[in-house]
């Protein structure tokens, strides 16, 4: 079976208005799996918005290989399973959310009735049913990126891209949408979307992979990198070499100290020397790792 | 090809066009003719039927073909620049569906603006009891297929061009190619084989919109329809030149980076 999505080698190259030619994706490759839901993170300008349409067929790459389900990538017969929100949403100002989505249906190959009901539901439950009928130019931004959420979900199709899909919607939105998203892959799609909300990534991705300055950085299963990321405190009264386990001890009060560890395991040896010298084990405390320390740690290191 | 997609971007094209009220300028511009030929009866109309007819298809020519260029000019650049041209091709379309698409929609708006003119300009006449025969039929079919020809003319240029540059350009095709065509006519006739060539080589490049404008035999209330072989030809043109123009855009839509 073929990965849902399948880039080997990419290189993409812009002409600035000067002449200069930028690179904008360097040696890239990954996979995504049918049925994953990946976020794809950089910093800006790190070649996210390239890749996503060299997918779409919306700029060629200078070499290497994109396919969408074993199609290549940016034909019609790619396209035919994507649904795709791009970063700015922009939509026919003189129509209505009905018409806009309406016209997409139909260019997506779907028409009648059905077309109707789904765009009417999708309306609905992206909470914008009652302004189905009002002009695109009078809706909010929020309301817009939902019309454009709604537009990448016409035809329910097998693979969604989504460039900054949070953008301009408010918490409640967000929520409904991560809760919206989840549906979709508990359905069977697969979601590949480029995002600066790390904690929307944290939420809803199975992986991330990581881009800087044009180059592939790393990739990560998520809940992988929240125990590398986790990080341990024990509280002890007692003076107790810790050596060789951490480095990483504040004197809390006077015969109270705490202690950090990287690992589980270290903090489970540092509780028996704490024990074997006679001290007591006051709290053990388990806390999350910062997504934003990873992110910026990273870029940083790959800078 | 995709035929389906068409439609829709056609109609979007229209609807967009209704609701931004584009066609209140046709709607002026009915009134102002129906203002000039009641300036006409007023200071009598008798004698002016030839002059009347005369006016009117010079103004709807004129107005016709000032809606085509402005309509055709910004569709493709009005999608980059707005960005609306990203759903749209991410649906499974090709480029060139999209260029056929949007080019029904700026002939279907060209087509009713032209009409609605006629329209108007017909009841003028018709109140001061001028006659209409079947070329007058035949020039308002030749017309349309014409305005086909300077729609897909202003939106392939407006691929190559800014919208303003494009504008510019179709406008000095369009009214000026008659002139352009009788001077290199002229000048083949004092070159050699090879400058014979370059000129015909330019003249057919050359949208010749006059050949669909029979105007000037429509007003005379005895000419002779055009016979249908003529009409069939100029549409046969209008076709050709119109996918030739297409197939000029779409060499450097297909490839642009959006």
């Amino acid at each position: 079976m073929h990965p849902a999505i399948s880039v080997e080698n990419l290189f993409v190259q812009y002409k600035t208005k000067k002449g200069e030619i930028v690179d904008a994706v360097k040696d890239l490759s990954f996979h995504v799996q049918e049925g994953e839901i990946v976020g794809f993170l950089g910093p800006n300008g790190a070649g996210k918005s390239s890749t996503l349409k060299v997918l779409m067929g919306f700029v060629n790459s200078q070499s290497g290989n994109a396919s969408i389900f074993g199609e290549a990538a940016g034909t019609p017969e790619s396209r035919k399973q994507i649904g795709y929100l791009p970063e700015v949403a922009m939509y026919y100002p003189f129509l209505t959310p009905l018409e806009t989505l309406t016209m997409y249906g139909e260019l997506q190959g779907l028409k009648g009735p059905w077309l109707k009901k789904e765009i009417l539901d999708l309306l609905d439950l992206l909470g914008i049913g009652n302004s189905a009928k009002k002009l695109n130019r009078s809706l909010s931004k929020g309301m817009l990126q939902r019309v454009g959420i709604a537009q990448s979900l016409l035809g329910n199709p097998k693979l969604l891209i989504l460039d900054e899909v949070t953008s301009g919607l408010d918490p409640v939105g967000r929520k409904e949408l991560r809760n919206l998203l989840k549906q979709r892959q508990q359905d069977g799609a697969t979601l590949f979307f480029s995002s600066h909300e790390l904690a929307e990534v944290d939420m809803l991705c199975d992986r991330i992979i990581l881009m800087n300055k044009g180059e592939f950085v790393e990739e990560k299963i998520v809940a992988s990198l929240k125990d590398e990321l986790q990080t341990f405190a024990l509280v002890y009264s007692n003076m107790t070499s810790l050596r060789g386990l951490t480095d990483h001890i504040v004197v809390r009060d006077i015969d109270k100290f705490e202690a950090r560890f990287g690992t589980k395991e270290a903090m489970i040896t540092a509780i028996g020397r704490v024990q074997a010298g006679g001290g007591q084990v006051l709290d053990v405390v388990a806390k999350e790792g910062s997504l934003e320390n990873y992110f910026v740690e990273t870029v940083e290191a790959a800078a | 090809m995709k035929f389906t997609a068409y439609k829709p971007l056609a109609r979007s094209v229209l609807l967009e066009s209704l609701r931004r009220k584009d066609l209140w300028v046709v709607a002026i511009l009915g009134f102002l003719i129906i203002l000039c030929a009641g300036t006409l009866g007023f200071f009598g109309f008798d004698g002016l039927e030839i002059f009347a007819k005369d006016l009117a298809v010079t103004v709807l020519g004129l107005f016709s073909t000032i809606i085509a260029v402005l309509t055709s000019c910004r569709l493709i650049p009005d999608e980059i620049k707005n960005r609306t041209l990203y759903p749209l091709l991410a649906r499974p379309i090709t480029r060139f569906d999209l260029l056929i698409g949007k080019l029904m929609g700026a002939v279907v708006v060209t087509w009713i603006s032209f009409l609605i003119l006629c329209g108007l300009t017909a009841i003028a006449l018709t109140v001061f009891h001028v006659q209409f025969n079947v070329i007058m039929l035949q020039y308002v079919f030749a017309k349309m297929i014409g305005l086909v020809v300077i729609c897909a003319l202003s939106m392939t240029l407006s691929i190559y061009l800014t919208p303003n540059a494009s504008a510019t350009l179709a406008f000095i095709l369009a009214f000026g190619t008659p002139m352009m065509t009788r001077g290199l006519t002229m000048s083949a006739t004092s070159v050699g084989p090879f400058g014979k060539f370059v000129y015909a080589t330019i003249n057919g490049a050359l949208p010749q919109v006059q050949l669909f404008d029979i105007g000037g035999r429509a007003v005379y209330p005895n000419w002779a329809p055009v016979p249908m072989w003529v009409i069939g030809f100029l549409v046969a043109y209008g076709m050709i030149y119109s996918f030739a123009m297409l197939g000029a855009g779409w060499l450097k839509f297909r490839k642009q980076a959006v």
